[in-house]
């Protein structure tokens, strides 16, 4: 009986412990076994990964606007039998890491083997060739190259250029590579997916040292994308003018821009106040953004294309250039112009209080008459004058890749839908003279500035380079209409009258000043502080020969010819020497 | 007699089941490595199954009378090769426990002292039960051949040999001794010496793979670092494996002594829960299948040979592939005949061999009236 009882304890005994031996395989080969067939995938598949630089944005001469600074990352890969503390101890002695820093380095997740941990970010020179000693010694320390966005001319046309953001694609091995931040706005936006490269990744079959194991024919499958540089982005601008003219703002805040009339490209093209885009090229901190994000002079607004104000005085070119074609007056119809003018039972004051006498367009362009175009205004009637303010392609975008607001003009749509279809012949004296329901912004003043100087040509702006040669449409504007015109720009300019005789300089400059109204002029804090008017510039260069078109529209600028005056003398002179040089 | 009716002897199955253990042996180290054959371990593991097979015939052609004769001169050999190789070892990673026998091969006198000290405990147990049923003296008796075969492994020391050789020690003892109350103290003595034990005589390496065996993903780059990877390999190769010569754990050494500790874990890896379900059948039929005839042995010393032989092949695989799924400390116990390893796979045919002769002589052993 005892015997029995010994042999079937035993067998008993074994069979349970054979059954349970079962189980647990059970357990590790089917029920978990795909997690760990993933595992030992990462274990011998290394993925290393290789960040792209994006592309350079460059300007006109090839100066870099926005270029990729590499940066070198420590990474630790912990998937070796190399010890924590063996590696620890390294770092401590070669970067100087103290105890909190490494700590922090502590590899739990063993779930997930390939993932690595950052140990530090933006090693110096000195310290990389520190570490590579010990890179040789231990498999799982990685060093990676990744890219830090750089603008060197910080806010200079940051509105344009635009910054990067976080991509939400974060990988998963490494976190989130500095190269990997995709366009938020701007250009950077706009041609993301040609700017940004391509990130690489190999993988690398290796043995438990991290050692990479070659010509092992064990039928591994290896996947690798190349990592491809992104492509470069040639801009038409000239950064060093918009340097220049973004600090020839000084305190002022606004926008301008300068184009070139017979080619389209866009020299310049700056809204102040403006941002550091560098900011954005990682993690912005939350006191930098708070600052920005509060800060009431909005810096985040695109003044050239998203500000959209009324002309004021500039907008008399159109008015000038309409009655003439119309024939509602020809180049020599002289009309009296007193300091107001009542319309509808209401005085309508003209800037000068004595008013300008008995004079023609020109001399009225020349003065800046606001009596002279009430009254031709309310000759040309609103349908007509609505018709030229749209060939002049006010209140609509053009084909420049950014945001824009059109701004408003009142066609009859407009009067229709806002007015009730009402507009009285106040209301058109008004628009006349750039105030009231018309509002552009600095491009349209460019565009309306060039048709003048080109002869008519409506210019196909551009301002990223190519090939393709711009097709300018013409206006079609007579002959005489334009001489008009142009000579009254002349005389804005060069004649002791003229409204911009502050930016006189060689007496080839050409253009118009305005002002556009805060409040209306009857109230009582009109002009001063934050009621002072915005101040527009619109010029071309030379009269005789145009080349270059400029505008500049200063945010409560007082009047354009104060402040615009001079940032555009600066701008010819820079012109004249850098472009001219042999011309002149 | 042809070859089926011969398999159907309970003797030959049972030497089918260990020549199997050996092909599969083969086979695994046959693809675990990518060196030209005549360098290989599968190569030299052929070369020690056929030693082995030699040697099994040899024991296969003796009478059972002779296994009781040899018992003493088998045990004193063991104890001085157990000298020999404190003196003119080979001291490999710390432990002097093998002896080179010219360049090819070398022996560890450990393995075949755990055969050894069956053979005598049986003896002296069959020659004692006519005259003694005090448990006492069978206690003493037991332990006191044990120690010395214990000691001199300890000191070499080879703490997974000595393990397997006080595992195998007390089955066979208190299988054939059994007394509830000693049993009792027997346990209470090991529970309260295992705090003086863990804190003056274990070394800090054995100290670590213990917390490292309750907690092995405490520190995978470190002492745990064999349990996970071993896992890994045995649960990666999840129903069907990944194919034979596909071990990705193996061939990137991310598992160490994969030829001998870790045999089983590269075999699981290249051919899932099926190969590994065959490589556990095959042993527990190796086991229990002569345990079911202890009960009609009638002499003793071949029951406690039985039992012992039995003991040493259940021990090795069941304490070996826990260690590899992660239920045992890693020790550094070998599974017998599969792990490659020429003195284990010896003393494992050895004791095959004994299991066969018992199988097939044991009735006549009784008519004989020997």
């Amino acid at each position: 009986m005892a015997k029995l009882s010994r042999a079937t304890f035993s067998i008993i005994a074994v069979s349970a412990i054979v059954i349970f031996i079962f189980l647990r395989l059970f357990y590790l080969q089917v029920w978990v076994g795909e997690k760990y067939l993933s595992i030992s995938e990462h274990n011998f598949l290394k993925e290393i990964l290789v960040p792209a630089p994006r592309g350079e944005i460059k300007d006109r001469f090839g100066r870099q606007i926005a270029f990729s600074k590499p940066v070198v990352n420590l990474y630790l890969k912990p998937n070796t039998s190399e010890k924590l503390e063996d590696i620890k101890k390294i770092l401590r002695a070669v970067l100087n890491l103290n105890y909190k820093t490494l700590n922090k380095i502590n590899v739990k997740d063993s779930d997930y083997l390939s993932k690595r941990i950052l140990i530090k970010s933006n090693l110096d020179i000195n310290q990389i060739y520190q570490i590579e000693n010990a890179l040789e010694r231990f498999g799982s320390l990685e060093l990676v190259v990744d890219y830090l966005r750089v603008y060197p001319y910080g806010q200079v046309g940051a509105h344009k250029i635009g910054y990067l953001t976080t991509n939400d694609e974060r990988d998963l091995l490494y976190g989130s590579f500095l190269a990997t931040r995709s366009g938020v706005s701007g250009l950077e936006k706009k041609f993301n997916n040609s700017l940004q490269g391509n990130l690489g990744s190999r993988y690398l079959l290796v043995d438990s040292k991290g050692k990479e194991v070659k010509d092992l024919d064990a039928g591994f499958e290896k996947k690798t994308t190349i990592t491809k540089k992104g492509q470069t982005l040639n801009l038409t601008i000239d950064i060093e003018l918009e340097k220049l003219i973004f600090d020839s703002f000084g305190e002022l805040n606004g926008a301008a821009m300068v184009h070139d009339i017979n080619t389209g490209e866009i020299l310049a093209l700056i809204s102040k106040p403006s941002f550091d885009p560098n900011l954005f090229s990682k993690p912005i901190s939350t006191k930098n953004w708070n600052q920005l994000r509060k800060d009431k002079s909005r810096p985040f607004l695109d003044r050239a294309f998203l500000a959209s104000s009324p002309p004021g005085s500039i907008i008399k070119i159109v008015t000038a250039i309409a009655a003439l074609e119309e024939n509602v007056i020809d180049p020599d119809t002289k009309l009296y112009c007193p300091g107001y003018i009542r319309i509808g039972g209401r005085k309508f004051r003209d800037w000068l209080r004595g008013g300008h006498g008995t004079i023609n367009a020109k001399q009225a362009l020349i003065v800046s008459s606001d009596v002279f175009f009430y009254q031709v205004g309310l000759k040309l009637g609103i349908k007509k004058y609505a018709k030229w303010l749209d060939k002049f392609q006010f209140g609509q975008t053009n084909n420049l890749p950014f945001s824009q607001n059109p701004g408003v003009i009142p066609s009859e749509k407009f009067i229709k839908k806002y007015l009730n279809g009402k507009w009285y012949p106040g209301d058109m004296a008004n628009v006349a003279i750039g105030q009231g329901y018309l509002t552009i912004n600095v491009a349209q003043a460019s565009i309306m500035t060039s048709i003048v100087a080109s002869g008519g040509k409506i210019p196909e702006l551009s301002v990223v380079k190519s090939n393709k040669k711009p097709v300018h449409e013409n206006l079609k504007i007579t002959e005489s209409t334009l001489r008009v015109v142009q000579e009254g720009l002349l005389g804005v300019i060069n004649n002791k009258k003229g409204t911009g005789f502050f930016a006189r300089d060689d007496g080839k400059l050409a253009g118009k000043t305005g002002t556009a109204q805060v409040i209306s002029k009857d109230a009582r804090s009109y002009g001063y502080g934050k009621y002072r008017n915005h101040g527009w510039f619109t010029a071309y260069y030379p009269y005789d020969n145009p080349q270059i078109v400029i505008s500049v529209f200063a945010e409560h600028g007082s009047s354009g010819g104060a402040a615009g005056g001079p940032i555009i003398k600066k701008i010819v002179k820079y012109y004249k020497k850098n472009y001219l040089k042999g011309d002149i | 007699m042809s070859l089926l009716q011969l398999a159907r002897k309970p003797e030959y199955k049972i030497l089918l089941a260990g020549l199997s253990i050996m092909l599969l042996s083969f086979v695994n180290l046959l693809f675990l490595e990518e060196v030209d054959f005549l360098n290989s371990y599968a190569f030299k593991q052929t070369l020690w199954i056929f030693v082995a097979l030699v040697g099994s015939l040899m024991i296969r052609t003796l009478r059972l009378r002779m296994l009781k004769d040899i018992s003493i001169p088998i045990y004193i050999i063991s104890l001085i090769l157990l000298i020999l190789v404190l003196i003119i070892g080979e001291r490999i990673s710390g432990s002097k426990s093998w002896i080179k026998i010219g360049n090819l091969l070398s022996f560890q006198p450990s393995e075949f002292a755990k055969i050894a000290l069956v053979f005598i405990i049986a003896k002296f147990y069959s020659e004692l039960g006519s005259y003694s049923k005090s448990y006492i003296v069978k206690y003493i008796l037991g332990l006191g051949f044990f120690i010395l075969p214990f000691l001199l492994i300890v000191i070499q020391p080879d703490l997974g040999s000595g393990f397997m050789l006080f595992v195998i020690a007390i089955s066979v003892i208190f299988s054939f001794s059994y007394n509830q109350k000693i049993l009792l103290a027997v346990v209470l003595f090991f529970g309260l010496s295992a705090v003086p034990i863990w804190n003056y005589v274990l070394e800090n390496y054995q100290k670590e793979r213990i917390i490292n065996f309750v907690n092995p993903e405490g520190d995978p780059s470190g002492y745990g670092y064999n349990a996970i990877q071993s896992k890994i390999a045995i649960g990666s190769g999840k129903i069907l494996g990944k194919g034979l010569g596909k071990s990705s754990q193996g061939k990137f050494k991310f598992l160490p002594e994969k030829h001998t500790d870790f045999a089983f874990s590269v075999w699981a890896e290249q051919t899932g829960l099926i190969g590994s379900a065959i490589l556990l059948g095959l042993f527990a039929f190796l086991v229990i299948y002569p345990l079911s005839f202890l009960s009609k042995i009638k002499d003793q010393f071949l029951q406690v040979l039985l039992f012992g032989m039995c003991s040493y092949f259940f021990f090795h695989f069941a304490i070996n592939i826990c260690m590899t799924i992660g239920l045992f400390p890693i020790v550094g116990i070998p599974m017998v005949m599969f792990s490659y390893g020429g003195s284990s796979l010896l003393c494992a045919t050895i004791a095959l061999a004994v299991i066969s002769l018992i199988l097939g002589d044991h009735q006549n052993y009784e008519t004989l009236g020997v």
